[in-house]
């Protein structure tokens, strides 16, 4: 049998990635080409024509005030957040492969949060932040503490900050204990003997030989954090003043709620492209990291 | 063994916080048609009234032979309804918001105006004459008070009409501060409530609305000089000076400030009485009711609550419905109003204010009896429904700011009249 032939490497491939091509096609690249025609129409949603409009609705998305303020936000939320993340990840990671009495107890506690949906942990901690942190500022006599974070702009945004870390901190920490324990035994008793410190063979040796794990959690939580959406929807749900509205909200009010299904589709796709160039971007410079290790 | 039972439990925790999660948005009822009847199905979009709802579609159909679906989404009715008919299957019968009949029911509804219903009712919805909006319930927005709670205080009977000016109102809540209550007042800091129920009425009550409107639209209007803004912004600022949550009014939760006035905590907060919802989950007290916003003013809408035909059924007309589904469910809109069943579906079932006068509505709610009273002697200043859809939300801002001492009077005002220059006039 010719297994170099066109016709063979075609069945081969049908075989083992057809279902899955078809799959990606039909859900995936269809309704996102067919979401980038409606950006070049002013469909309201409902009617039976859907008028072509050109590049307005990408004008009227430019010249959308409100939406470039909601994605600078993000940009701010999204750079606090990630670094968070992946630093609390990373030592709790650390944490739990030393070895300790019960670290798969832990481990398993502090992925949970990553279980609970999105929506009911903004109304988790919204009712943490607005009672019991009121009621405990209240009791010590804390000014701080006795105002609801949520009721101020930049008290909001961090409130956000503080939920996105403790939700992702879990998830990025798996794959970084994944990092730990894929860096070989040899590799760190052989730094011992060359007398490197505890410390000394974590950033010299293991972090290095767990580069990929840096650009997988990354990545993941960068996107994440510029999609935020559902914690955004409950926690905070814009307020105050709609200060708190980040890019995904901003757009799906746009198209849904405003009615605007054309600038808010348009605004939909600048903010994909924003997260692919971030996304992109990262991950090649990271991979060249791996590289280089 | 004993890590076995620890995965098991962990595994069990893990999966009850995933259920907890998985309470799905969509909520369907089926109720299965019976012999050879047609079948329709319909949209609610009240939550509250979702119960009811389903038994009713259970029963209805099991008399009339008629198969009944009823679905609810907690997506905007805008947002449920774009899907549905874009999808190519659209309910026989939707219960949207006025302005939805407007930009659905002209292009996807039939028109109603021969049923005999039309002529038991006010607040049907026509356009370029024809009937496409079937009104389900009346509305109105006021002042909810606890009578009980200012009677123990003053000792003497309330009668809210002796506290329609401000003036009489400010002394009431200073007599209920010298008599123990510290902060009288509760408001709802949400942007809908502040932006499409409070700042609304000031231009529902101004002189000729549609006039003023357009003056906005064009950026003419002068909102800071307008008197009726001026005059309930006064009330308004009056309840912001008496909210128990006036340290930090941004984060006064709805929940707790419905169940302070219902349990007599508070006396006054602005709201309607679909609020009766939350209310009646409560320890309430007698003595609730609703009175229009105390204003200085010699107009006469003090004396009036702002409400009227909230929503609406619209029946679809496009090809995805067959004509006996059409008529099944005028038979069934029939049924609603001059079925005694459907009557008692109507105002004890749902607890809805009926918009037709052929209904006894003597079993509603406190809350919903003041709006029938107010409805029956024609106190009642209409709805205006044609706001831009993003107004709720940026006036709705605007005047959180102003709750949380943000701008001051000027500057709100100054937003409020920026965004109108901005926004796209509604047709209607």
């Amino acid at each position: 049998m010719n297994t170099n032939s066109n016709s063979y490497k075609f069945k081969q491939y049908t075989m083992f990635a057809g279902v899955a091509t078809v799959l990606f096609g039909l859900v995936v690249i269809v309704p996102f080409i067919y979401g980038l025609y409606l950006t070049f129409t002013s469909w309201d949603g409902v009617s039976k024509t859907k008028p072509f409009v050109g590049f307005s609705n990408y004008a009227t998305a430019f010249s959308d005030v409100d939406y470039w303020h909601a994605l600078g936000r993000t940009f701010i939320y999204a750079a606090i957040a990630v670094i968070l993340v992946n630093i609390v990840a990373f030592v709790l990671a650390f944490l739990v492969t030393r070895g300790l009495k019960g670290q798969n107890f832990f481990r398993a506690g502090f992925f949970v949060p990553n279980l609970i949906g999105g929506i009911v942990l903004g109304y988790v901690w919204k009712f943490v932040f607005n009672r019991a942190f009121v009621a405990l500022g209240t009791a010590i006599g804390s000014g701080t503490l006795s105002v609801s974070w949520l009721s101020t702009p930049t008290g909001a945004m961090i409130c956000m900050i503080i939920v996105s870390v403790w939700q992702y901190a879990g998830y990025m920490m798996l794959i970084y204990v994944a990092g730990f324990m894929s860096v070989s035994e040899d590799v760190i008793e052989a730094a011992f003997i060359d007398g490197c410190t505890n410390l000394q063979s974590v950033i010299h040796v293991s972090i290095p030989l767990m580069a990929s794990s840096f650009v997988q959690c990354l990545f993941l939580s960068i996107t994440r954090c510029f999609m935020v959406y559902d914690v955004n929807l409950s926690l905070t749900n814009g307020e105050p003043f709609n200060s708190s509205v980040m890019a995904a909200m901003h757009v799906y009010n746009q198209a849904f709620t405003y009615k605007n299904f054309g600038p808010g589709q348009a605004e939909a796709f600048i903010l994909f492209i924003v997260c692919a160039v971030i996304g992109i971007a990262q991950v090649y410079v990271g991979k060249k990291a791996e590289v280089g290790a | 063994m004993k890590k076995k039972i620890v995965a098991l439990a962990l595994a069990a925790a893990m999966a009850a916080s995933m259920t907890a999660c998985g309470g799905s948005s969509d909520g369907g009822s089926s109720a299965a048609p019976s012999g050879d009847g047609v079948s329709i199905t319909i949209f609610n979009s009240k939550v509250e009234v979702q119960d009811a709802f389903e038994e009713m579609a259970e029963e209805y159909s099991e008399k009339t032979g008629v198969g009944v679906e009823v679905y609810y989404s907690s997506d905007t009715v805008a947002a449920h309804m774009a899907t549905k008919y874009s999808s190519g299957d659209p309910y026989t019968l939707s219960m949207v918001d006025p302005k939805d009949i407007y930009s659905l029911a002209v292009e996807h509804g039939i028109d109603m105006s021969g049923e005999k219903w039309t002529e038991n009712t006010d607040y049907e919805i026509e356009v370029d004459g024809k009937v496409l909006g079937f009104p389900m319930c009346v509305e109105a927005r006021g002042l909810m008070y606890n009578g009980s709670a200012i009677e123990a205080i003053t000792g003497k009977e309330f009668n809210p009409d002796d506290y329609s000016t401000l003036d009489a109102f400010k002394g009431l809540l200073d007599e209920l501060k010298a008599g123990g209550m510290e902060a009288p007042c509760g408001i709802m800091k949400e942007d809908w409530s502040l932006g499409a129920h409070f700042f609304q009425e000031i231009y529902e009550e101004q002189p000729d609305v549609e006039a003023f409107i357009t003056s906005l639209y064009e950026g003419k209007a002068d909102l800071a000089n307008n008197e009726k803004f001026n005059s309930i912004i006064d009330t308004f600022d009056v309840l912001k000076e008496n909210n128990y949550a006036k340290s930090s009014p941004i984060a006064a939760e709805r929940e707790v400030s419905e169940q302070k006035l219902a349990e007599g905590e508070i006396a006054f907060m602005f709201g309607g009485n679909w609020d009766w919802s939350m209310i009646k989950d409560f320890n309430y007290t007698d003595g609730l009711g609703m009175m229009p916003l105390p204003q200085n003013t010699t107009d006469g809408t003090d004396k009036k609550l702002v409400g009227g035909g909230s929503k609406y059924f619209f029946i679809d007309n496009s090809e995805n419905t067959s004509d006996e589904q059409r008529q099944a469910a005028k038979d069934f809109l029939n049924w609603l109003i001059y079925d005694a069943e459907g009557n008692a579906f109507l105002t004890e079932k749902c607890a809805f204010v009926p918009a037709y006068d052929n209904i006894d509505a003597s079993a509603l709610d406190p809350l919903s009896i003041s709006v029938k009273n107010y409805a029956d002697q024609g106190a009642m200043v209409p709805n205006y429904n044609y706001d831009p859809d993003d107004h709720f939300s940026i006036v709705g801002a605007s005047m959180q700011k102003y709750l949380a001492d943000q701008i001051d009077r000027a500057g709100f005002a100054g937003e409020v009249e920026k965004y109108w220059a901005s926004a796209t006039p509604v047709e209607h």
